[in-house]
This record gives C-alpha cells, sequence and structure tokens, in this order.
C-alpha cells in the first residue's frame, strides 16, 4: 500500500483531472495517489471522477486555495 | 476496520450558502460545529460566473469569490470544516450518525444542505463525454479553455442565457439549443435580450439533443427539431448543459420524507420528518432557489437546531436523568387561569419537596416538550420516575392524593 504525490499546482482546468487519471492507472490496488491542486476548478471534477470511479476520496485543504486530494484505488 | 467516532452538537451535511449559513448561525450560538463538503465549499453558486442579485453587493460578485466570504465568516465562529463524502444518516436512541468513509460523526442535531446536482439530458452517448471529455456544467471553470473555439448550450434558463454570455468572451461561436418556439427562453428578459443581440450567440430554436458523438473527446451535438423530426449534427468542441439540477438525497430515501422527485419536505421551520434533522437550501422542496432564499433557511434552520439541543438537554438532564421523581408542570404563561394553577402546584410541591423534583415548562414559545411529556392538552402535570412518564394529571383543581399516589 504505498503512497504517491501528484503535483498538479498551476495547473488549470482540464489539466490536473487528465493528469489524475493517468497516474490512477499505474497504482495498484490499495495504493494512494494524493493530488496537489490549487485551482478551484479542478476541485469539482478530480474527487467527482474518483467518487464515480468508485474510489475513496479525502480531501484536506491545506492552506487558503490551495488542497491535497487522498484517492484510494479500491478496485 | 472499527470506525473512529466523534461528537457534535450539529452537523452540517454540504457546504453551500445555505448550509454555511446555518453553520454561521450554530458556530454563533457556541454548538460544536461540524460541517462536511464532498469537494469545493460554496456548492452550486461557485458555478456562477457573476451574482448580480443578492443583497449587499451592489457590483456583481463572482459565486467562488462570495461563497469565500461565507466560508470565512463561518470560520470565525469556530466552526470546523471536513472535505469528504457523507455515505449515511441513521437514527440512534440518543444521536443522529453522519457516516463517512472512515469516521462516524454523533450529533445532536443534523443540517443538510445536500443542495442539487446538475441534471443530464440522457441522450446517445452522454456518458462517454461526461468531465473532461467535453460535456461540461461549468462555464466559469472551462471557459478559457475554450478560448477561439466552438461550443454549444443546450437550456434556455438563466443559468444557460447568463453562462452563454459570459462564454461569448472566450469562445468564437456559441450554439445554444432552446426546446422552446422561436424567440422563447425561460431566462429572465434582459439576459434574453442581451442574448439576442450577441453576434456570437447562434439559436437553434425547437430542438433538444439526440446524440452525443465524437471519439477520444466530444467532436460534435446532433440536434433534434422537435416539430420536423430534422437531425442537426452540429461540430463543437465543447458542450455546456443548464437543463436544472435534481436533489443529492439518494442516501436519505427511506428515513426522510421527500416528494417524488426527490425534494426534501420541510415546514416554513426547516423541520423533517425527524426530529432534529433539518433540510435547507435548493434540496428542499420549494418554489425559489437562491443564494439569497439558501440563507434565508439556514438561518432558520441554524435557530431551530440551537433551540432543540438546548431543549433535549434540558429534558435528559432535568427530567430523564433526574434522582427524585419529577413533578413537571407544563402550561402556558400567557394564560391566566395557568398561573394560578402553577401557584397551586409550587404551593404543594413546597409540603413534598422531599419526594419531588419540581420542573416548570412554559409551551408559549414551544410545545416540543410537552409532545415529550406525551400531553395531551395544557396545562398538566407529567409526573417522571426513572425516565419514563408514568401519569398525566390534567384535573387541576384537586390532585393531590393523585399526586402521592405515584411516590
Amino acid at each position: 500500500m504505498a503512497e504517491y504525490r501528484l503535483d498538479c499546482l498551476g495547473e488549470a482546468c482540464p489539466v490536473p483531472l487528465l493528469k489524475t487519471q493517468k497516474e490512477m492507472e499505474k497504482l495498484k490496488v490499495g495504493d494512494v495517489l494524493i493530488v496537489e491542486i490549487d485551482h478551484s476548478c479542478a476541485m469539482k471534477n478530480v474527487p467527482e471522477w474518483a467518487r464515480n470511479m468508485g474510489y475513496n476520496v479525502e480531501i484536506e485543504e491545506v492552506d487558503d486555495g490551495q488542497w491535497e486530494v487522498y484517492i484510494e484505488k479500491t478496485k | 476496520m472499527e470506525k473512529r467516532k466523534e461528537y457534535y452538537d450539529v452537523v452540517i451535511i454540504g457546504g453551500g450558502p445555505a448550509g454555511m449559513t446555518a453553520a454561521i448561525y450554530c458556530g454563533r450560538a457556541r454548538l460544536k460545529t461540524l460541517l462536511i463538503e464532498k469537494s469545493l465549499i460554496g456548492g452550486l453558486a461557485t458555478y456562477t460566473s457573476e451574482i448580480e442579485n443578492y443583497p449587499g453587493f451592489p457590483e456583481p460578485i463572482g459565486g467562488t469569490e462570495l461563497m469565500k466570504l461565507f466560508e470565512q465568516q463561518a470560520k470565525r465562529f469556530g466552526v470546523q470544516i471536513k472535505l469528504t463524502d457523507v455515505k449515511g444518516l441513521r437514527i440512534e436512541e440518543d444521536h443522529k450518525v453522519v457516516s463517512t468513509f472512515r469516521i462516524d460523526y454523533y450529533a445532536k442535531a443534523v443540517i443538510i444542505a445536500t443542495g442539487g446536482k446538475p441534471r443530464l439530458t440522457g441522450a446517445k452517448g452522454e456518458e462517454n463525454f461526461l468531465y473532461d471529455k467535453g460535456i461540461s456544467f461549468c462555464a466559469t471553470c472551462d471557459a478559457a479553455y475554450y478560448t477561439d473555439k466552438k461550443v454549444m448550450i443546450i437550456g434556455s434558463g438563466d443559468a444557460a442565457i447568463e453562462e452563454g454570455i459570459f462564454l461569448t468572451k472566450f469562445a468564437k461561436e456559441v450554439h445554444v439549443s432552446v426546446i422552446h418556439d422561436e424567440g422563447i427562453m425561460d431566462a429572465n428578459k434582459v439576459a434574453q435580450e442581451k442574448a439576442l443581440k450577441n453576434e456570437k450567440m447562434t439559436f437553434h430554436w425547437n430542438t433538444m439533443v439526440e446524440a452525443f458523438e465524437g471519439n477520444e473527446r466530444l467532436e460534435r451535438v446532433v440536434l433534434k427539431n422537435l416539430k420536423t423530426g430534422e437531425l442537426i449534427p452540429v461540430d463543437v468542441d465543447g458542450c455546456f448543459l443548464f437543463i436544472g439540477y435534481i436533489p443529492n438525497t439518494e442516501i436519505f430515501k427511506g428515513l426522510i420524507d421527500m416528494t417524488p422527485k426527490g425534494y426534501i419536505i420541510t415546514n416554513e421551520n426547516m423541520e423533517t420528518n425527524i426530529d432534529g434533522v433539518y433540510a435547507v437550501g435548493d434540496v428542499r422542496d420549494k418554489f425559489l432557489r437562491q443564494v439569497a432564499t439558501a440563507v434565508g433557511d439556514g438561518a432558520i434552520a441554524g435557530v431551530m437546531a440551537e433551540k432543540y439541543i438546548e431543549e433535549t438537554d434540558y429534558f435528559t438532564n432535568e427530567i430523564l436523568k433526574a434522582k427524585n421523581t419529577v413533578l413537571a408542570y407544563v402550561y402556558n404563561a400567557v394564560e391566566a387561569k395557568d398561573r394560578e394553577y402553577l401557584m397551586k402546584v409550587e404551593k404543594l410541591h413546597k409540603k413534598y419537596a422531599d419526594k419531588f423534583k419540581m420542573c416548570r415548562i412554559d409551551t408559549y414559545k414551544s410545545d416540543r416538550l410537552a409532545k415529550r411529556l406525551m400531553c395531551e392538552k395544557v396545562p398538566c402535570i407529567a409526573v417522571v420516575k426513572e425516565g419514563k412518564v408514568i401519569k398525566h394529571i390534567y384535573d387541576l383543581e384537586d390532585f393531590e392524593r393523585e399526586l402521592l399516589s405515584c411516590v
């Protein structure tokens, strides 16, 4: 159960989602990807896409307008 | 894995304007308040490029920007915010339990502010192009991406037309599919006039989406003329759906009363069919869904939750958990007769102070405690022993013997 980080700071939609999708493909079941984002638009599509895939998602606001999205690959 | 438990006075589900206003009121009432939002604080308001009719902001303000101010205000009152998805709500004896993937939050009161999500067209191929593949619901988020490109808008309400106008600042062509006859739109008149004058906007009247087509990304929207049946393929780089919303209430089905469409039914105090559970904002069955009305709902629910918790604490600690037998006099303080009986009851209580603990319950502002004591009418005396109501006395002319029989 490894943990990986994906830096999407400074990137606008739809780049963070595209990068997240690519990265998630490489992960094994049980692994967690932490996506770092600072564009509010990515907060709308990245978590929603991941939840629709059936993954577990939790988000931390690490700074004002900066978030870490934890995505656990469940299948 | 055993779930972690956390205790709060109030848990608010949903961080749009209604949820945040409820949070501001609860926080200010010094309740231990948690607000849970599944992604971005601000809800659907953050999908709006400009809000022009929220009082207090004479110049248009961006939805995200306005919601940021709400959030700051809630945080100032000590509201805790957790960004995660709520999986379910269940009712246990003394608590409402809001569960997320890792934690069960035990709350005395719960406020549901889960809002709505954009409705889909149901047309062929739609699911293949959602999110980043060309079908979008948020012009403010994706407008820049479509600079000098061609987009289609589905719908003719305020959101469709206003966001369509906003998109013309970026895109080179904005097509609008309208279900109505030529010239008829659901949007406000000002927006309609602006849109009809806008050279970048092209309207397709009497149409609906038949299919979304493309390979990796959306390349074409096929419209269907409802009168002639003619199919109209329009090549586009992206498509925005503004055809209304559906309430986010799946997880409450079977527990909370809803309309056939899934909106939560409340009374004017935002109370649902379950004591201590409130619903506010777009998720509620009501006529007008705006930031301004969401704020009103949130304020009411915040105050109602505060009163409910105060009453529950009093009921539990002073009545149910009392060591002595409780003599609860339930009355309406504005009635002269009730006040007369009060003096009588107090006098009698003095005589038997060692046997009874007396509680005065005024129903003038709220009859909820009377209901919890199962009083059929007021005034009355409810006798509570070891957490249970063992007797109601409605004849207050002569009740000494009846009262003593309870000890």
